[in-house]
């Protein structure tokens, strides 16, 4: 799951990477809008944390934009300003939540996770299939009740195919969810990945459909 | 005396009065002398003639008597006689003495006698006495009298005339001075209605709709208008500005602080700190906030368009936390509030019913009377009566499970108090909990 976290406040902007990426997550930070309106509308995020108060390009002017443009990326708020005028003015250019700063990291996951969760049409926080289940809220994968370890690279890919359960996925695709925007994209290793998540969770869970990609069929 | 109404009124009465009595005097002393002028001459050419008539025919008394004949000096009791002492004592009278006499003249007198006489039968008289002394030695008396009945008559009509008609002028003049001062004061009332119509927000004052004198007065206003507008409103953005600068270095310490808590060490209380910290900088901004609100005076609102625009922006709220949020808004709702305010008070009372609703949230919006009447109402559990009053206490949070700062609702509360308007909150008949109804003054359609 690629994110997205546009906040010009660097300290606030690596907390939340630091975060997100303890969790599996990968992130792109944006340190101004400019730079945020142009990797929101050319990068393929599963979600964009955009503040309000950028530099160059305030965060609505920048949201309105992207929907403009018709980018439906699933968009959180954060902003500084206490009143509801800015928080409204953000969800009716078409944001889908918000955050008020200071907010704690715990809410912020919590929040992530869930509009994640929504994007892939879904309202429980965990996926399973046969005797594998995955837990969104701690990256936690079970094979028959039995506490499995993923590194963060494999729980990025199986979060990825999960939330996409059902759909072919390309190595490309995978690799552009996985990889952050200035990282070393090799659609190889992606195989790589693959053939791990194999070895732990057994060869059944996500299928190969050669030269095109890979699937998780009908997850629940 | 700071009235101009009761300046410019007094000061035409007084002027009125002037002018009046100057008027009055003047005209009544003409009206009145004039006649009494007129009167003496008259008075003094018979008495010319009698004298002229008894200089001829003083030899021959019958033909003397004769020559005197003038209608007015026949007719009994006329009021105009004449009267003769001859140098031997014999008296000579008009006809129309009858048996009266005119009082006998003093010793004799160089001069003309002029007296008032009450005669007999009640008249006062004018009278006219001479000593005339011939070339032969003689002396004779002539005396002339004529009634100040007929004068004292006229001039008493005069003056009543006269008196009426400057009444009806005084009356005349006070409608007259009402009516200017009226017109004259006009442009500053209409001034005053436009000051308080347009203390906030829309245009200044056009000064070609004011008359010159108060241009100046009028341009003052603009400015002090003008200061006004940017003095609130550079105050509003001074607390924003510090609100956001405090609260992006807090929620670094925040963010610092959960770290090493999570990695065992022991910063409890310097979170519990930096939460009182939060809480107190929450509650003064939005103070400040609230305070700013009703300084100035706001224009009129779209209600229905600002309502709106928030059932707009809940949608994914209420899709997010799924809860069927259904509006209900009457079109031209209008009401004289800040749009910031208003999106205060209304987001709210829908951030508290997502919140605490089961599964429902429902806003309605209409007019009533001269009323706007907004009520947000949700599915959840309500408030017990018995906490129904405390609920807008500052700071008073009934469950502290969920997330906030206890200050919502005593926002919400200020903020419609400085409007004058007023929030109740009620169990929702229709959802079964809580419904917050917000009334607020309608407003007119503001002038194209």
């Amino acid at each position: 799951m690629r994110i997205l976290v546009a906040e010009d406040e660097q300290v606030i902007a690596q907390q939340i990477k630091s975060v997100l990426s303890s969790e599996g997550r990968v992130v792109d930070i944006a340190r101004d809008g400019t730079e945020a309106q142009f990797l929101g509308e050319t990068e393929p995020y599963d979600m964009i944390i955009l503040d309000i108060g950028l530099p160059q390009r305030d965060g609505i002017t920048v949201l309105k934009h992207w929907r403009g443009m018709g980018v439906q990326t699933p968009v959180m708020l954060l902003t500084a300003r206490d009143g509801w005028s800015e928080r409204v003015d953000g969800l009716d250019a078409g944001a889908d939540d918000y955050l008020t700063k200071p907010f704690h990291m715990p809410e912020l996951s919590a929040r992530v996770r869930a509009m994640i969760r929504r994007q892939a049409g879904r309202a429980s926080p965990i996926f399973s299939k046969d005797e594998i289940s995955f837990d969104t809220r701690s990256n936690q994968v079970m094979v028959s009740g039995v506490p499995t370890n993923l590194t963060s690279q494999e729980i990025a890919v199986l979060s990825y195919l999960f939330h996409n359960a059902g759909r072919l996925v390309s190595r490309m695709e995978l690799s552009e969810h996985i990889y952050q925007y200035d990282g070393d994209r090799d659609s190889n290793t992606i195989a790589v990945f693959v053939n791990r998540l194999r070895k732990k969770l057994g060869n059944d869970l996500i299928e190969t459909v050669r030269g095109r990609g890979y699937v998780i069929k009908a997850a629940a | 005396m700071k009235s101009l109404r009761a300046r410019a009124v007094v000061g035409g009465m007084l002027s009125a009065v002037a002018i009046i009595f100057l008027g009055f005097t003047g005209l009544s002393s003409l009206g009145i002398r004039q006649p009494e002028q007129g009167f003496n001459d008259l008075q003094q050419r018979r008495h010319e003639r009698v004298v002229s008539v008894v200089e001829t025919y003083r030899a021959t008394p019958d033909v003397l008597v004769r020559r005197m004949a003038d209608p007015v000096f026949e007719r009994p009791y006329s009021g105009q006689y004449w009267q003769i002492l001859t140098p031997d004592g014999a008296i000579l009278t008009s006809p129309s003495l009858q048996e009266m006499r005119l009082p006998a003249p003093a010793d004799v007198e160089e001069d003309q006698t002029v007296r008032s006489l009450r005669m007999p039968d009640g008249q006062t008289v004018r009278s006219v006495g001479l000593w005339r002394q011939f070339d032969d030695g003689q002396s004779w008396h002539v005396q002339v009298a004529s009634s100040l009945q007929g004068l004292q008559d006229s001039q008493t009509l005069f003056r009543r005339n006269l008196f009426v008609a400057f009444g009806v002028v005084t009356l005349i003049g006070i409608i007259g001075a009402l009516l200017q001062v009226t017109l004259v004061l006009r442009p500053l009332n209409a001034l005053r209605r436009d000051v308080a119509r347009r203390w906030q927000g829309e245009d200044g004052l056009d000064i070609d709709d004011y008359p010159t004198e108060v241009v100046p007065l009028v341009t003052d206003i603009n400015t002090l208008l003008e200061r006004n507008r940017e003095i609130s409103s550079r105050a509003r953005r001074q607390a924003a500005d510090l609100a956001h600068a405090i609260k992006t270095p807090s929620a670094i310490v925040r963010n610092e602080l959960e770290r090493l808590l999570q990695d065992g060490q022991d910063v409890q209380i310097s979170i519990d700190a930096l939460d009182r910290l939060d809480a107190q900088l929450n509650r003064s901004f939005a103070r400040i906030r609230a305070g700013g609100g009703h300084a100035e005076r706001p224009v009129v609102l779209d209600v229905s368009a600002a309502l709106d625009r928030m059932v707009r922006a809940f949608g994914a709220l209420a899709s997010n936390a799924e809860r069927d949020f259904t509006s209900d808004v009457a079109p031209d709702l209008r009401a004289r509030i800040e749009q910031s305010d208003f999106d205060e008070i209304v987001g709210n009372l829908l951030d508290n019913a997502m919140k605490w609703s089961k599964s429902r949230v429902c806003v309605t919006a209409k007019a009533q009377d001269d009323l706007v009447v907004i009520e947000v109402a949700d599915d959840g559990n309500g408030i017990a009566d018995a906490d129904m009053a405390r609920v807008t206490e500052s700071g008073r949070r009934l469950d502290t499970a969920k997330p906030g700062t206890g200050l919502g609702l005593a926002i919400v509360k200020d903020l419609i108090h400085a409007y004058g308007g007023a929030l109740t909150l009620d169990r929702s008949e229709t959802k079964g909990g809580l419904s917050a109804t917000v009334t607020l003054k309608a407003s007119l359609r503001p002038r194209s």
